[in-house]
């Protein structure tokens, strides 16, 4: 078995009109490049070439599948329509836009519109490494998120969920939109090397539910995505992941610390899109945006002393912990 | 009307594939279909084919959107295939006659009924029970109701042989069961011999009632290849699982016939019996739906100007 990855096209190769210019993206599904069309306007042409069924050799052009691999890989591009499908019947600033689909290598093409920009992860790392006590303003975060939430109202009206809402699928262009990217369907089918088809999810984005794959996922099971993403720019990393929390919930301990730095309205908000039980989320981006944008002054509760010795002592214990476990260099489970 | 549907077909040590499967559906009803084209007489995939698509065309042909009678129509269809099969032997001037099994499932109104002949299986499972399938028309099969009965069966038969199947000079046996009215959550499996002759039923309705049906099928044709090793015959599996029609529509592949305009059809069964692989996507598909996107994309892009 090769584990080699299909080469990209080369720079200058003309497809379907395009040309294109390098590389910008490679995962399990295939390749993004920025290319040009004839009047030199930039364009994002995804390529479907999944890693783990196709080869291609560097310089040529048309992708081979070994045989064993073709039902599979077809059943990929199936996936790859239905990217393809949702993206087109949606025109939202908010959501990334298709322009064009194509066939030629013997593969298929989704023309989108090229942003220019960084994605929201980028952006909280950068952030959270200048050590603030904040890492983003609560008017930025409601501004931002109120951009994400028209977009993925839009997708949800056309009875669509996204399911893999997490910063790095939220782009944020140079010219301050926010726009929801990577419908990736396709890559969802072809995340696991091997046999066969396996349901992909980011652990500490994905709600209880996407790990249960029942019939239970729904409009809340982006949601608490959403509320994820929420938590992520509050404190600057993810949320455990849902099973973890199943276990033992340590979200409202971690929320309690930002107390006094982000209104307790943001908090609950927060609090409310990561309940374990879907049920007790908001039901819908109407009702999650209505609270979001709710005008008034915000109360700010500072922690009581009590609270603080005790988040004080947690923290203790944990980081006593943690050095305890590199002293002795332990790689116990962390309890 | 909603499901979620996989399917697969491999091939296993054999020099052809001779399965054939497909589903098609309109707005109001459904059709999962498999046929077991038989080895030991010639063209068998010319067979299983030719059962396939005279089952669709007439099931596009009678139901609008809903088949007036499940059970007639299936009885018609399944002779309709039967005579195409005798018919093509004759136009070809064949000293022997290709010969499938079938087995096929109608959903419509919430309920299943369908029709076998020869030893391509029904499974029904429901939270986790095997809750039916079909008996074989083999005399393997039979003779265990049989002995039940206590009945006494000659010695000398291959038990494995089957008595019936569709293009057989002498008229195909099959069987209608159903309507079983369908719960949320309810699987079922069509699938070839290739698959239950190397799995248990127990195996069988364990993966079927565990995992959705995109993680079942392909892990059972995997045990079921595996597990017959070099010699394996092809293992051909499709499975829908019954959803509720209500419930929230997600990017991940589960088929809802609402948006089925009236009058549409949808149908995985290629026309032509020539196409060597039975693939879940052909050119002439592919094509079709970078043409339905594009066409989406023009509308939406009209829709914002």
């Amino acid at each position: 078995m090769s584990k080699v990855k299909p080469a990209p096209l080369p720079p200058d190769t003309k497809i379907g009109g395009y040309r294109v210019v390098r590389k910008v993206a490679a995962g399990g599904f295939g390749v993004v490049y920025l290319a040009v069309d004839a009047e030199g306007q930039k364009f994002a042409v995804k390529e479907y070439l999944p890693s783990s069924l196709a080869t291609r050799a560097p310089g040529e052009l048309l992708p081979q599948v070994q045989p064993e691999k073709l039902s599979l890989y077809r059943l990929g591009l199936k996936s790859f329509f239905e990217e393809g499908r949702s993206l087109a019947q949606i025109s939202h600033p908010s959501v990334v836009s298709v322009m064009n689909f194509f066939r030629e290598n013997e593969t298929v093409y989704m023309v989108m519109n090229y942003l220019e920009g960084a994605s929201l992860q980028d952006f909280i790392i950068t952030a959270r490494d200048q050590k603030q006590a904040k890492v983003f303003r609560e008017s930025t975060i409601r501004s931002l998120f109120d951009e994400i939430l028209r977009g993925l109202r839009i997708v949800h009206q056309h009875k669509m969920l996204h399911l893999d809402i997490k910063p790095a699928n939220i782009f944020i262009t140079d010219d301050n939109k926010s726009v929801l990217i990577d419908f990736g369907a396709a890559r969802e089918v072809l995340s696991k090397e091997g046999n066969f088809i396996r349901p992909m999810y980011t652990p500490g984005f994905a709600a209880p539910e996407m790990y249960r794959r029942d019939a239970s996922m729904g409009p809340w099971t982006d949601i608490y995505a959403i509320g994820a993403c929420l938590y992520a720019c509050m404190q600057g990393y993810p949320p455990n992941e849902a099973p973890q929390r199943l276990e033992k919930d340590r979200i409202t301990t971690a929320l309690a610390r930002l107390r006094g730095v982000y209104s307790d309205n943001l908090i609950e908000v927060v609090e409310w899109c990561m309940s374990l039980d879907p049920l007790s989320r908001p039901q819908s981006v109407f009702t999650l945006q209505k609270e979001l944008s709710r005008e008034g002054e915000r109360r700010y509760t500072k922690l009581s002393v009590s609270e603080k010795v005790r988040l004080q002592f947690d923290t203790m214990v944990s980081d006593t912990k943690k050095s305890a476990q590199k002293a002795t260099g332990a790689m116990g489970k962390q309890k | 009307m909603k499901f979620s549907v996989f399917q697969v077909s491999r091939k296993g040590g054999r020099e052809k594939n001779e399965d054939r499967m497909g589903y098609c559906y309109t707005r109001q009803s459904g059709i999962f279909m498999l046929a077991d084209g038989m080895g030991g007489h010639p063209q068998g995939e010319v067979a299983a084919q030719l059962a396939l698509q005279v089952v669709s065309a007439m099931f596009q042909k009678e139901a609008t959107p809903e088949l007036a009678d499940v059970d007639a129509f299936l009885s018609s269809a399944v002779m309709a295939a039967h005579r195409q099969i005798l018919r093509y032997s004759i136009e070809k001037g064949m000293l022997d006659t290709p010969r499938t099994t079938f087995v096929a499932a109608v959903v419509q109104a919430g309920a299943v009924t369908w029709l076998h002949c020869g030893d391509s299986r029904l499974y029904v499972v429901r939270q986790g029970e095997l809750l039916a399938r079909t008996r074989d028309h083999s005399f393997l099969e039979q003779s265990k109701t049989a002995t039940a009965a206590g009945m006494k069966l000659p010695e000398r038969i291959n038990r494995n042989v089957l008595f019936t199947c569709l293009g057989s000079p002498t008229k195909p046996v099959f069987d209608v069961a159903g309507p079983v009215a369908l719960l949320q959550g309810d699987r079922l499996m069509l699938c070839s011999d290739g698959l239950w002759g190397s799995l248990t039923d127990e195996d069988i309705t364990y993966h079927l009632g565990h995992k959705p049906v995109s993680d079942a099928v392909p892990d059972l044709v995997e045990k079921a290849l595996i597990k017959a090793g070099d010699t394996s015959d092809n293992v051909t599996c499709i499975a829908f699982e019954w959803e509720t029609p209500d419930g929230f529509e997600s990017t991940r592949g589960s088929i809802s016939t609402d948006t089925v305009i009236d009058g549409v059809f949808a149908s995985t069964v290629q026309a032509g019996w020539l196409d060597s692989e039975l693939d879940d996507l052909n050119d002439a598909e592919i094509e079709r739906s970078i043409a339905e996107i594009n066409e989406a994309i023009r509308r939406s892009a009209a829709k914002k100007e």
